[in-house]
């Protein structure tokens, strides 16, 4: 009768990958980000631009256009990349955009004495940036890189369009075997809402830790 | 906008502009051998020959996309207003003095924010239709679009309420209006205004969500672009379109947030704060 | 006052402009045409199948129109006929089978062809406007009346049948093999256990799969045309799906090739609502008199013929499938 019972080995395995996918996902784009944000202020203005069409691309194409044109088109190319790894790469990619605007954000709100401070003791740009500016950004907006976290996870789901067995496609092989649609998909909903509250926990509590209060 | 971007660095000398140049120099030669790089790419596969992009030139094909162009803001009008309104309704919901009604909306936005779309979309594919919930394609994915994003739009609007001034909530009061006439009267039109550029960037992110489609045989851009490359076998070339024509009707979009932004900037004027301009939609999903 | 209607001024005018795109975009909606309305003739420079598929026009002009005793008051057929057009789920995607030729607008194939005819029978016209349907909304759809038929490789099977009813079968097909055309070392299903096979999400393959080619791993694509560039990107070694759709496939695709026979029997019906006795009657009555006087062999000469050797089969008989 429980639909569960018997797939537990492929739901897990299922759950497993998204994990996988948004770990290996959200360091990448973070990464990135930060990359995308340094260009975005850094002082060569070709770069800026850049870090500006970067971000205004990638923001306003939808994920599952740009999965589709990676993973179906491209090769046409000659270029083909296993599965979990073309996904990852474009999930990455969109998210940076995501996470580079909440670090720019960030960087918005540090104080303007802090890098009239850096500057005056001769700190150059990358110096000021590094130990000056990021780490008070990164504070500021622990919250909202959090929510891109929690979406970037949400997302994940796309890549079962493009043929990656993670969570939600394993749900959906499950409930063509077995056609108990509701309890299936009700399950896997519960585990994604199970791991954005374990997202929503870590970054709460690297808030109260971190941030600074003005 | 460019001031703190500014102060990171001085204006530069003599050495400083050597270096801006120098590093503009390698910029462009990067860009450059990027572009020639993909452009080798395309024509070693044969897919710049001028046979496999001149269907796009053609007024047929063009007309084919703008009908699903045409599908995808039809589906995306229709979600804003459903999950506008219902994500006002949550929203008043959860700043509501009963207690039954906080925990209702309260319950159902933190669900469904934390929930993907594509499973909503499975749901009403699936399991709704035992149930004797069927809708047309169109509703197959408007319906979980709304579910999604009118809990997203309920976390805009409770942030923009909250966000406004309590004084103008107690003047409305002060001066006789009921709870609802002040909601109605004073609160809501003043937190819409503010809230506009952050319910316009939201459109983008609702627009997006449309290609999802795609998942439901909804003929939107996506799903028909999925059509023509099966019919003409020009992959790269479709999608390419496909994607251009996203890129053109979100950037318009994202621009008319940014106007407003800057309109509301000056209606409001500029609040020189150490801490960071309001962003009411820290809360709700950035992205999906 | 005024300073507000100066300041609104700006969204005034992006408002206007995007009206205007919208009205343009409008236009070009309804000069598309929806259903049957022939656009402009295809061809149009666009590479792809470009024509084959289509059934000649005599085919549609010879075909046989139902007598008016035969649609009482108040039948489904009744309400077809008043609409003027028969509402029909399919694809648009599958060659040879439901293709729409984006240039025209018009739906070709074996199953968009029959499903012209039955609207020609019924209203005396071939209209009929296609919904997209995926696979597993059919019966939904069905039960809603939100179509009056299915025409998509629609296997008839006891489950279904207690949802929804069959007419036919109309066709008989099956499960089979394809592979990259380089491949020598896959023959048939029965070379499958243990490799990489490329399906389609909620197509009978998922389940066939590990009956018959056991510890086979499966590589799911939402869409036959997205399953056929995993099979030539290498993505899989196989692509397990339908024959008559795979021989379409691999006719328009020269790096693929089918090998082997279909391993499974899949008859084909036409799916209606289940509590419409009277409907079905009459849509196996029209199978029984366009396959009595030929035009289903025609239909089928210039579609699957094409790609399947030998001449017409014989059509399977009616009511012959468990369900039908």
């Amino acid at each position: 009768m429980n639909p569960f019972s018997g797939y537990l080995t492929e739901l897990g395995h299922g759950l497993v990958t998204t994990v996988e996918l948004t770990v290996v996902t959200t360091i990448a784009a973070l990464l990135l980000g930060v990359v995308v944000a340094t260009l975005r202020i850094c002082p060569v203005p070709l770069l800026r631009t850049v870090g500006l069409v970067y971000v205004e691309v990638l923001q306003n194409l939808p994920l599952l256009a740009l999965l589709v044109l990676f993973v179906f088109a491209l090769p046409q190319l000659g270029i083909t990349f296993p599965l979990f790894t073309s996904a990852a790469i474009v999930i990455a990619a969109y998210e940076g955009a995501y996470f580079a605007e909440a670090i720019r954000a960030g960087i918005n709100t540090v104080g303007v004495g802090q890098a009239e401070a850096a500057r005056a003791i001769g700190l150059t740009f990358s110096q000021s940036l590094r130990y000056v500016i990021l780490p008070q950004a990164f504070r500021a907006v622990i919250q909202p890189m959090g929510n891109i976290s929690i979406a970037l996870l949400m997302n994940t789901s796309l890549a079962a369009a493009v043929g990656v067995v993670e969570l939600t496609q394993t749900a959906n092989n499950v409930n063509l075997v077995e056609a108990q649609p509701l309890l299936i998909f009700t399950g896997a909903g519960l585990a994604y809402m199970l791991l954005a509250l374990l997202i929503g926990l870590v970054t709460g509590r690297l808030e109260r830790r971190l941030a600074i209060v003005r | 906008m460019n001031d703190p971007q500014r102060l990171l660095f001085d204006e530069p000398g003599p050495r400083g502009r050597r270096r801006i140049r120098i590093a503009t120099v390698l910029g462009v030669l990067a860009i450059a051998a990027g572009l020639a790089v993909a452009i080798h790419q395309f024509a070693a596969h044969g897919e710049l020959a001028a046979d496999r992009w001149r269907p796009f030139g053609t007024w047929p094909i063009w007309r084919y996309l703008l009908i699903a162009l045409w599908a995808t803001l039809r589906a995306a009008a229709v979600t804003t207003v459903l999950s506008a309104v219902l994500g006002l309704l949550l929203a008043l919901g959860r700043l509501s003095r009963r207690r039954s009604l906080r925990l209702l909306a309260g319950a159902y936005v933190e669900i469904f924010r934390t929930v993907p779309v594509l499973l909503l979309i499975y749901v009403t594919l699936f399991a709704l239709p035992a149930y004797g919930l069927n809708f047309s394609l169109f509703w197959k994915l408007v319906v979980p679009l709304v579910v999604a994003n009118s809990a997203a739009f309920a976390e805009i609007f409770r942030a923009g309420i909250r966000a406004l001034d309590r004084g103008q909530a107690e003047a409305g009061q002060a001066i006789g209006l009921r709870p609802a006439q002040v909601m109605r009267l004073v609160v809501l039109p003043q937190a819409l205004v503010k809230l506009a550029p952050s319910l316009v960037s939201q459109l983008v992110g609702l627009l997006k969500d449309t290609s999802l489609g795609f998942v439901v045989s909804f003929t939107e851009l996506l799903y028909s672009g999925q059509v023509l490359a099966s019919y003409t076998h020009l992959l790269i070339q479709t999608y390419l379109v496909v994607a251009v024509l996203y890129l053109v009707v979100n950037a318009s979009l994202s621009k008319f947030a940014r106007v407003l932004q800057a309109r509301n900037g000056r209606l409001f004027g500029r609040r020189r704060t150490p801490t960071a301009p309001p962003r009411p939609d820290d809360r709700a999903l950035p992205t999906r | 006052m005024s300073i507000l209607t100066k300041r609104l001024r700006p969204r005034r005018t992006v408002a206007i402009a995007a009206a205007s795109v919208a009205v343009a975009m409008a236009a070009a909606g309804c000069g598309g045409g929806g259903s049957g309305t022939p656009g402009t003739p295809g061809g149009a420079g666009v590479p792809g199948l470009g024509g084959t598929g289509v059934v000649d026009q005599a085919v549609y002009d010879a075909a046989p129109v139902a007598a008016d005793a035969d649609i009482p008051a108040g039948s489904t057929m009744e309400k077809i006929r008043q609409r003027g057009k028969l509402l029909v789920g399919g694809s648009l995607d599958a060659p040879l089978l439901s293709q729409q030729d984006p240039v025209s607008g018009k739906v070709e194939g074996f199953d968009a062809s029959l499903a012209r005819l039955l609207a020609k029978y019924i209203i005396g016209r071939p209209e009929v406007e296609t919904v997209t349907i995926g696979t597993q909304t059919r019966e939904a759809l069905l039960r809603a009346r939100s179509v009056d038929t299915v025409f998509q490789t629609y296997t008839i099977t006891p489950e279904r049948a207690t949802q929804i009813a069959f007419a036919g079968p109309y066709l008989t097909s099956g499960l089979a093999v394809a592979v990259k055309k380089e491949n020598t070392t896959i023959h048939g299903v029965q070379d499958l256990a243990g490799r990489k096979v490329v399906v389609g999400t909620n197509t009978p393959a998922v389940t066939a799969l590990p009956t018959a080619a056991p510890g086979s791993e499966q590589v799911a694509f939402a869409t036959d045309p997205q399953a056929v560039q995993a099979l030539l990107q290498g993505r899989g070694e196989a692509y397990v799906q339908d024959f008559t759709l795979l021989a379409s496939n691999a006719k328009v695709n020269p790096g693929m090739k089918v090998v082997g026979q279909p391993f499974t029997t899949e008859p084909y019906g036409i799916g209606l609502n289940r509590d419409d006795a009277q409907f079905k009657e009459f849509v196996n009555n029209w199978l029984t008199k366009i396959q009595a006087d030929g035009t289903w062999a025609r239909v089928w000469q210039a579609t699957l013929g094409t790609v399947v050797e030998g001449g017409a089969p014989t059509p399977p008989a009616i009511g012959s499938a468990q369900g039908s």
